[in-house]
């Protein structure tokens, strides 16, 4: 656990990088930029990342960056838990794991067991998958879903090289989700059609209390503003919807807020889903965060799926959706269904 | 409480005086030195891997190694190019290969110890004749107490410290007791303070009243699953700052609590959630 009495290490101060991509012009690039961190040659990344024991929140506070080659598959078919927006071949892909964020909420914690962030340099054999994949039909693909890619712009510049290769596919469709500010991106990326901005929207209390380092709510929605500005399909996730003292109030304001700062006619849609992670990962997402009501909180297990008890998440996920609908035609509001 | 693992008791010695601990009078099968608040323990393993690895086990195990609150420390010599001490981030063990990584997660520079000051160590089984790679350390023990501790101790729970006393073999031969002590004994003292430094983040993780959740599930005639759904409403109840005591005693007064069957149990224990959430 985090303790305040103790000074951290600033965040990438260990950079690991596997043999096999320590020739990579990425890796090379990346290593130019962290002159004061210490290198340290591993074998695998796994070695490092898949350590037992570690300690999530406590990496997150001092994270070390691991820089490895991705082998094997790297293109997932898409959770249950997670909305396909009605596309048939919902996918995902890792091109980095972990996060600069500190959601508490976030599966990350219950999925790989380390705040730590990998990037793997070799997008082009990503990129040969997806290109066979497309072949057969069409794909909907989500490339930001166990990291916030946007954050990571500017060491990997993995976005810009998605929205040209996207572009260059009329068979793809890609989702690039986030809580970041940056704007930048839409003044590099050229506006495709098939390239969506989701960003995950919350009341700044919960921002605040829980999403850690993410931009605030008004950032985030200046960024969205800026991409539907500049041509770009734009989504707006009110996913996930958080409970706590108060959520109804806190909601009825965020949809007040988007409605002034988001010509809400110019969205691709919207999304809304109330809380939920695989029963997989709730063991282990308690254990990181004892002390997080988010995580302790005692959920239903439906499905195989941890939830807020049934008439609760009606409850929470009706209400945002009555907001919306007076604001936004029900056919581009799509609701978690699993 | 920290947990020291020293290989030679001339390396332990550097630290027992300082930290004044006392021998402990308990028969063991390894010489080991307990300070007076039980807030340090330290423990002469023999030179090896083998021996550092079994010492390791014995140490955590009989002073009950706690994952959120204690650390383990190794600090001992080892073979390198240049003099100094070493705070290790990688761990080569010679015979298998295998690696392994304590997390660095602390900023030790308050204690004398800046990134610059790290490196990565090869624990071999016999002393080595030569420095094959100028950057690297050897020594004979830390694969080893890296994979014992491994079963109990999380990886950024783990802090290896080298002092450089010789460059291999030939040194080796040459490095009077004498010698040895003095590199130990300058070295200490930077010891000592990331010691201190350590201490800082020894804080316990809260946890709600043990007693009270017994008690209760008592007087909810509880099942296996019941009373793991009660476990969590009290995890629930500390974490959101709402007070399960004063619940549970407003329950007692209304004469709720105690049941007296199971099914009346699971009605009670409803009526905790709803207040709860
Ligand atoms: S932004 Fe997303 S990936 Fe990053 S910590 Fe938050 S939930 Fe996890």
């Amino acid at each position: 656990m985090k303790s305040d009495n103790i000074s951290y290490n600033f965040p990438f101060s260990h950079i690991y990088v596997e043999k096999q991509a320590a020739d990579h012009p990425l890796t090379k690039e990346i290593l130019s930029r962290f002159k004061k961190s210490v290198v340290i040659p591993i074998d695998h990344y796994k070695d490092v990342f898949n350590r037992t024991h570690q300690d999530f929140e406590l990496q997150k506070t001092a994270p070390a960056l691991i820089l490895a080659k991705n082998e094997g598959a790297s293109v997932f078919a898409g959770s249950p838990v997670c909305q396909d927006f009605g596309n048939d071949h919902f996918y995902y892909t890792s091109c980095a794991r972990g996060c600069i964020f500190n959601c508490e909420y976030c599966f990350l914690r219950g999925m790989y067991g380390s705040g730590n962030v990998v990037i793997f340099v070799n997008l082009e054999d990503i990129f040969t998958e997806v290109d066979m994949m497309c072949r057969q039909h069409h794909m909907y693909l989500c490339v930001s879903y166990d990291t916030d890619l946007i954050a990571l712009e500017s060491l990997t510049g993995f976005v810009s090289k998605w929205s040209s290769f996207t572009e260059s596919h009329d068979d793809l469709t890609i989702e690039i989700r986030t809580k970041s500010f940056r704007k930048d991106i839409y003044d590099i990326c050229k506006p495709c059609p098939r390239t969506i901005f989701a960003y995950t929207l919350s009341p700044q209390e919960v921002i605040d209390r829980y999403e850690q380092k993410t931009a605030s709510l008004s950032d985030r929605l200046e960024a969205a503003a800026y991409a539907i500005s500049k041509g770009f399909p734009v989504r707006l996730c009110f996913d996930p919807v958080i409970y706590f003292r108060g959520w109804q109030d806190a909601y009825a304001a965020l949809i007040h807020e988007v409605a002034e700062k988001i010509d809400l006619s110019k969205v691709k849609d919207v999304s809304v889903g109330s809380f939920r992670i695989p029963a997989e990962y709730m063991k282990p997402l308690r254990k990181s965060f004892p002390s997080s009501s988010i995580c302790q909180f005692p959920y239903e297990n439906r499905n195989g799926v941890f939830q807020y008890p049934e008439a609760q998440q009606r409850e929470m996920e009706n209400t945002l959706v009555t907001l919306l609908q007076s604001l936004i035609s029900k056919d581009r509001i799509y609701r978690a269904e699993f | 409480m920290l947990y020291i693992v020293c290989a030679l008791p001339i390396e332990a010695k550097s630290l027992v005086l300082p930290l004044s601990l006392r021998k402990d009078q308990f028969s063991c099968p390894y010489e080991t030195y307990l300070a007076e608040d039980h807030s340090c323990v330290l423990v002469v393993s023999g030179p090896g891997a083998i021996a550092a690895s079994a010492a390791t086990t014995y140490l955590l195990t009989r002073f009950g190694f706690k994952n959120d609150q204690d650390f383990l420390l190794n600090f001992g010599s080892c073979a390198g190019e240049k003099g100094g001490l070493y705070l290790i981030h990688k761990i080569i063990d010679q015979a298998t290969s295998r690696t392994f990584y304590p997390d660095m997660c602390y900023d030790l520079s308050v204690s004398g110890l800046t990134l610059s000051d790290e490196r990565a160590v090869t624990t071999c089984y016999q002393v080595v004749s030569s420095l094959e790679d100028s950057d690297m350390l050897y020594d004979m023990e830390a694969s080893g107490i890296y994979q014992a501790a491994s079963r109990f101790v999380p990886p950024h729970r783990m802090v290896f410290l080298k002092f450089v006393s010789d460059a291999g073999i030939v040194e080796a031969g040459q490095l009077t007791p004498e010698a040895l002590k003095m590199c130990a004994d300058t070295h200490a003292t930077t010891v000592l303070k990331v010691m201190n430094t350590l201490r800082a983040a020894c804080t316990p993780i809260p946890t709600f009243d043990e007693a009270l959740y017994n008690q209760t599930a008592l007087d909810l005639c509880a099942s296996e699953t019941m009373s793991h759904e009660l476990r969590q409403l009290f995890r629930y109840a500390l974490t959101s700052d709402q007070d399960m005591e004063n619940l549970l005693q407003t329950m007692k007064q209304d004469g709720k609590l105690p049941v007296s069957s199971k099914r009346e149990g699971k009605v009670v224990l409803d009526e905790i959630r709803q207040h709860l959430l």
